[in-house]
């Protein structure tokens, strides 16, 4: 007989306390407030197959109430919210759409199928937010084409020139126009001002268009 | 042997065991939590101008590696000096990501305009790769700047005309690389104006 066996429940004792221990640490393990709904992979098929952009003539029926559940958000600073935004947008600038009530605000309309459409001056900065909320699951979250500033100079006919605002075109033939200006500064004119080169515009392609 | 030991013992065995399995779902370690990734894609400071790649470029940076995320279609036509061509598609493949995090280099993505690239430093930046840029307005501001600068008003400042002639000299360096005039290539070269960094910084798109 071994000594402490003298006190058979002190083994129990021993494993209970273990076992408390355990639960303990398991529930008081920090849980991240944010997991990544998207693998890198399915962020890169959604970006390519341009899913959550938001065309500037789709604010008009919004503008005039019949866009259904939509709601615009400003996440631009304060200040410049301040100076013009689009009519009905909420203002959360950029760095505080992760706070607790804007999050708790965000998870409402998730719930309630709102569509959530964030926009900065120009996509390009809107992207970023519009990208990292798509990444954690609300996939209500959509990005303004061409921003505040497409807006802003067309707001009368936002259709009008709609394809100004298509990020990810190129402008130019890009080897033709490099190619055009070598043959401009074989010329002996090398010291005149910036020579025009005739731009060619190219047509869209399906493949290379849009980008959101 | 008393039975409790050995209940013990293996109760403890499980729960060691178990731990092994926590961690596995975190396929992707160094991903960084959402709420530093917005931290992040908050700060401009990922943005590079034209002028400064070009400035790299012709400076011969070793460490500069510029990533074109175009389709390999676009990428043969034109590209930027010793680009590689990674399509979004194919960067967070795993071959695609060799090209990411190499120490010691600084990836610079372009793409048509700046958005594409941006959303592939979006991806890489949540990743957790370092070091990494946008040119801003991409290879369209790249054929508007510095391979057709326009000048700059008589009314324009000195920095502006200082910009001016450094993009007029990078012109000629990136245009003049395949004409049969080797000679005016190098003189190019030679005349090229190192600019201070805060005035790279100025102008663009």
């Amino acid at each position: 007989m071994h000594v402490h066996e003298r006190n058979p429940k002190r083994t129990l004792i021993t494993i209970l306390l273990f076992a408390l221990v355990i639960v303990f640490g398991w529930i008081t393990m920090k849980k991240p407030r944010f997991n990544y709904a998207l693998t890198p992979q399915q962020t890169v098929d959604m970006v390519i197959n341009h899913r959550g952009c938001f065309h500037p003539y789709e604010l008009e029926k919004v503008l005039n109430h019949k866009g259904g559940d939509v709601i615009l958000i400003d996440i631009r600073n304060n200040f410049d919210f301040a100076k013009g935004h689009i009519p009905g947008a909420l203002n959360i600038t950029s760095v505080n759409l992760l706070n607790e009530e804007n999050i708790k605000q965000l998870d409402e309309w998730k719930k309630n199928n709102v569509k959530v459409v964030f926009y900065h001056d120009d996509q390009l900065q809107a992207n970023g937010a519009w990208m990292l909320f798509r990444q954690i699951g609300y996939s209500n979250t959509y990005v303004l084409l061409g921003g505040y500033r497409y807006f802003a100079s067309y707001k009368d006919n936002l259709k009008q020139s709609e394809g100004t605002c298509l990020k990810g075109t190129a402008k130019y033939d890009f080897a033709t126009v490099a190619k055009k200006s070598v043959a401009g500064f074989g010329d002996v004119s090398t010291s005149k001002p910036a020579k025009k080169v005739k731009v060619r515009r190219k047509k869209k392609e399906k493949a290379a268009s849009g980008g959101c | 042997m008393n039975r409790n030991y050995l209940f013990l013992t293996l109760l403890m065995l499980v729960l060691a065991i178990g731990t092994f399995f926590i961690k596995k779902d975190d396929v992707y370690k160094n991903q960084i939590k959402p709420e530093t990734l917005l931290q992040v894609i908050t700060q401009p400071s990922r943005y590079v101008t034209t002028d400064q790649v070009a400035k790299r470029i012709i400076e011969k940076d070793p460490t500069l590696e510029l990533i074109d995320v175009r389709l390999p279609g676009d990428f043969d036509k034109f590209t930027l000096p010793d680009a590689i061509n990674v399509p979004l598609k194919d960067i967070f493949t795993d071959k695609g990501q060799d090209n990411l995090g190499i120490e010691d280099l600084n990836v610079v993505f372009f793409s048509n305009d700046d958005i594409i690239a941006d959303q592939a430093w979006v991806i890489a930046t949540r990743l957790g790769y370092k070091n990494m840029y946008v040119m801003k307005g991409g290879l369209n501001c790249w054929i508007e700047t510095i391979i057709n600068p326009t000048m700059p008003p008589e009314t324009a400042s000195e920095i502006e005309f200082e910009q001016f002639r450094f993009r007029k000299a990078a012109s000629l360096y990136f245009t003049g690389g395949s004409t049969t005039q080797p000679v005016s290539v190098t003189k190019a070269k030679v005349k090229v104006r190192r600019k201070k960094k805060e005035k790279a910084a100025s102008g663009g798109c």
